[in-house]
């Protein structure tokens, strides 16, 4: 067994008759930072939730550095869910005292490491009282006193005003470059991503639509830009639109169509064009 | 620019809670017909500001003026529309049901006018709002403010918890139809990069206190080391909390 | 993880203990205070079981202390609802509704370990209080003798209630019921609203299957005055005539040819009348007071098999959350 940091194979997640998750494979590299981005509901949180071991799949198969991941919160993991759940009536100092309870492996050091990095969190404070950003900062020590390998985030950044938002990737960053953890993050802040990001894996309706090195997936797309008449008639569009004036397209593969200028995406055209084409379908299936 | 036409006029505004001062020494203008991004940190002030435009919150102290008239709190100035992070729409309602509210609670209402935005969004008129997505929900929740006619659009982080292309559509049909009727809109968002290409006036608020005012292409000019909107934000944002 | 429960739960546990010492202290002070009235009064041969006294002096102290006594023995009874609904519902619906539960199921501490620690370290001292709270009442109770509730029979719901195991085996119950609502659930206001309504039918249901639980015992008595008491105030099941054969005389007739007999005569000699009507004894299938504590014990069984039930049913809940 490939004793990746975290690999799945053919994972599939329902819930009575919905399909949250349809056949999911990748494979996530040491000591990478991926961006998990998809529409909403497209499955990301339960794909989080699964890899940590706080739900089972119905079908397939996670494993985290070589051992299978099944319905247990896998020791090596850490997660932080959306909602960044914390004990508001407890102080900072109780909080992190909480965290060395529930955990068989913990770090006081680590997790006090993030508490004083930027401007630190008063520690006597109540946790409900704190800012969103310092709320996140809390919640990542606890994530990181548990000394994981891997680091999954759902959604850290939201409700973070630019500042604190800024801050907390770099709390993660300094995270990566410190200890070589692999992190697994969902955002819909895609500039943000892109700043951070070197791998990415994009949901969609709960499959797998690309996933991979960054550069090496926008080197393999072409935005094309033409003439509204013109005809795209190349395999490999993953989507396209049309004004009165262009025509312009996000294609997968080598051929640029005739008459088309191309051009390297970013990584926010990029996912914007699956996006779109995913809203298509949708929409036409309506 | 008469004070009838001017969308909000602020003097040495302030408003103090039990805790503080949330908004001190406010002065500031804002334009008509402009669509002006409200940025700062959490807690510099920007929903005080709002609130008190929209005549939720009443001012501790200086005055402020919207079109003319200063903000009751007997109920929004009819120029005025208000749309929270929390989009209130109540989820039991259906559509329909959501845009008679609007009806009845707002003369001057433009029924066609607010069907027809939700036509465009491609919401379902007999969907119940609760088991819409959060895109679909803004949408009609942007329905129940223009079908109003306002002025004035106040819009508290409406972007928050929608994904990358639900954000776009719903800028994009912001945009246009105010920019379409000349609408004024004052809109707070935590993501900068996107409102680069659409606001055309900035305000920074930061520890309660207005730090930057202005046309974005003013601002820009004025500080030449910033080639970007939210570069120059961040910049002034960052120094205000060293401080 | 017994720290973190503590930490959680310690405005429950000053609550408690302070309603705990306030209620004590008034309880005693109350007693204290009768006990003066008792001396004042020269009613202490009045206390012994069984004894007779001066009615007017007695009727004057009933008159104050009797229904508060009652009262006293009413709060007895109320506790195990309080504690099921302000402690037992929240415990798990509070972190559901909060989302906190999504912290602890992301660290190391399993699901069952979490799941037991709570019901462990917040239930304890909720017994415990109880536990102290009806000795304390109890003693005051005693102090009355049979000027206070207690001369009743033991087997009257109050009484029977508030003594013995049962308070505790009632408040386990209560408190497992609610934890399994909230784990169930998951909201804090229907976990309560479930707790006290299932609660209620519970203690009404098994209230009334009580009698049946022991085999109760004839007494046969050849005096057929219907105002006898039985001796020993026991716990009377069922009770009526027996024929001259030992069969129970189910026919309500005899009787009521004594009744009218009275009526067209003004009176009568009921245990004549009886006999003539070939009712030959008194029967009266009791459970004896000796027997209290058995009853005590096979109820509280009851609920305490019920609530190993809620425990493992909150398990499950709190397990399947996936």
């Amino acid at each position: 067994m490939n004793a990746g940091p975290v690999r799945a194979e053919h994972v599939a997640k329902h819930f009575g008759r919905t399909k949250a998750l349809d056949g999911c494979s990748f494979s996530l590299p040491e000591g990478s930072v991926t961006g998990l981005v998809g529409p909403n509901g497209a499955g990301k949180s339960t794909l989080l939730s699964l890899i940590a071991g706080l739900a089972k799949p119905t079908s397939g198969e996670i494993t985290v550095h070589g051992t299978a991941v099944r319905g247990r919160m896998h020791p090596d993991v850490a997660l932080l869910t959306q909602k960044r759940p914390l004990y508001d009536q407890f102080t900072v100092r109780e909080m992190m005292r909480a965290g060395a309870a529930m955990n068989d492996r913990w770090s006081d050091e680590r997790a006090n490491e993030v508490l004083d990095l930027l401007a630190g969190v008063d520690e006597d404070a109540k946790v409900g009282t704190l800012s969103a950003g310092a709320r996140t900062q809390v919640a990542i020590a606890v994530a990181l006193g548990r000394l994981p390998k891997v680091l999954l985030l759902d959604e850290p950044l939201s409700d973070l005003d630019p500042l604190a938002r800024d801050e907390t990737l770099r709390i993660v960053m300094t995270e990566v470059a410190e200890r070589g953890t692999t992190v697994l993050l969902s955002s819909h802040l895609l500039t943000d991503l892109g700043d951070v990001c070197d791998h990415l894996l994009l949901l969609d309706e709960g499959r797998v639509q690309v996933s991979g090195d960054i550069e090496e997936i926008l080197d393999e797309h072409h935005v094309v830009v033409g003439p509204a008449e013109l005809e795209l008639g190349v395999d490999g569009v993953v989507d396209s639109s049309r004004t009165a004036r262009q025509a312009t397209a996000l294609v997968r593969g080598g051929t640029v169509p005739e008459g088309f200028q191309a051009a390297r995406p970013d990584l926010e055209a990029l996912v914007m064009g699956y996006l779109r084409a995913s809203r298509t379908r949708r929409l036409a299936r309506r | 620019m008469s004070q009838r036409e001017q969308p909000v006029l602020a003097e040495r505004l302030g408003k103090k809670y039990s805790r503080g001062w949330a908004l001190r020494d406010c002065t500031l203008e804002i334009p008509a017909g402009r669509i002006v991004a409200l940025v700062g940190p959490n807690g510099a002030g920007k929903s005080t500001l709002m609130g008190m435009t929209t005549g939720l919150l009443r001012p501790t102290e200086g005055r402020i003026s919207v079109f003319g008239d200063a903000p009751t709190g007997r109920g929004m100035h009819p120029a005025v529309a208000f749309l929270t992070q929390a989009k209130p729409l109540y989820p039991q309602f259906t559509v329909t049901e959501t845009l008679r509210y609007g009806r009845n609670a707002n003369p001057g209402w433009d029924q066609a006018y607010a069907e027809e935005l939700v036509e465009k969004a491609r919401v379902p008129f007999a969907a119940k709002v609760g088991t819409l997505s959060g895109g679909q929900r803004t949408r009609v929740a942007l329905a129940l403010a223009l079908g109003k006619r306002p002025r004035l659009l106040v819009l508290d982080e409406p972007l928050a918890d929608l994904d990358p292309l639900a954000r776009e559509t719903v800028l994009t049909t912001l945009v246009r139809e105010c920019r379409a009727q000349g609408i004024t809109v004052l809109l707070s968002s935590h993501v900068l990069a996107e409102l680069e290409d659409v606001c055309d006036h900035l305000v920074l608020l930061a520890g309660g206190r207005v730090r930057l005012a202005g046309d974005v292409s003013d601002l820009l000019r004025a500080h030449a080391d910033h080639r970007t909107l939210s570069g120059l934000a961040l910049a002034h944002m960052r120094v205000e909390v060293a401080a | 993880m017994t720290w973190i429960v503590w930490r959680q739960q310690r405005p429950v546990f000053i609550t408690l203990v302070a309603g705990l010492v306030v209620s004590v202290a008034a309880v005693l002070l109350l007693r204290a205070g009768m006990v003066a009235d008792l001396q004042a009064g020269d009613l202490a041969g009045c206390l012994p079981f069984g004894s007779e006294c001066g009615i007017r002096a007695a009727d004057g102290f009933q008159d104050t202390w009797f229904d508060r006594l009652r009262l006293a023995q009413g709060t007895v009874l109320a506790a195990p609802v309080l504690i099921g609904v302000f402690i037992g519902a929240p415990l798990f619906a509070r972190e559901f509704e909060q989302g906190t539960h999504a912290l602890a199921f992301t660290q190391s501490v399993g699901r069952t370990r979490w799941t037991v620690t709570k019901f462990l370290v917040a239930g304890l001292p909720a017994l415990v209080v109880v536990g102290v709270y009806q000795l304390v009442v109890h003693s005051w109770l005693e102090a009355a003798g049979e000027l206070g509730p207690l001369s009743a029979s033991t087997f009257y719901f109050t009484s029977f209630d508030a003594q013995g195991v049962s308070p505790l085996a009632y408040t386990l119950f209560a408190y497992t019921l609610g934890m399994a609502a909230g784990a169930l659930f998951k909201r804090t206001l229907v976990a309560m609203t479930v707790t006290l309504g299932l609660f209620i039918a519970a203690r009404v249901l098994i209230g009334d299957v009580r009698e049946s639980l022991v085999t109760p015992t004839r007494l046969i008595t050849n005096d057929l005055d219907v105002n006898a008491v039985v001796p020993g105030r026991p716990l009377v099941v069922d009770a009526g005539f027996l024929d001259s054969g030992g069969a129970v005389v189910a026919d309500p007739t005899p009787m009521m040819n004594c009744t009218d007999r009275a009526d067209a005569q003004g009176g009568v000699d009921w245990s004549a009348c009886f006999r003539e009507n070939g009712l030959a004894q008194r029967y009266a299938d009791i459970v004896p007071a000796g027997q209290a504590t058995t009853l005590h014990l096979l109820e509280g069984s009851i609920f305490a098999g019920l609530a190993v039930l809620f425990v493992l049913g909150s398990t499950w809940a709190v397990r399947r959350q996936v």
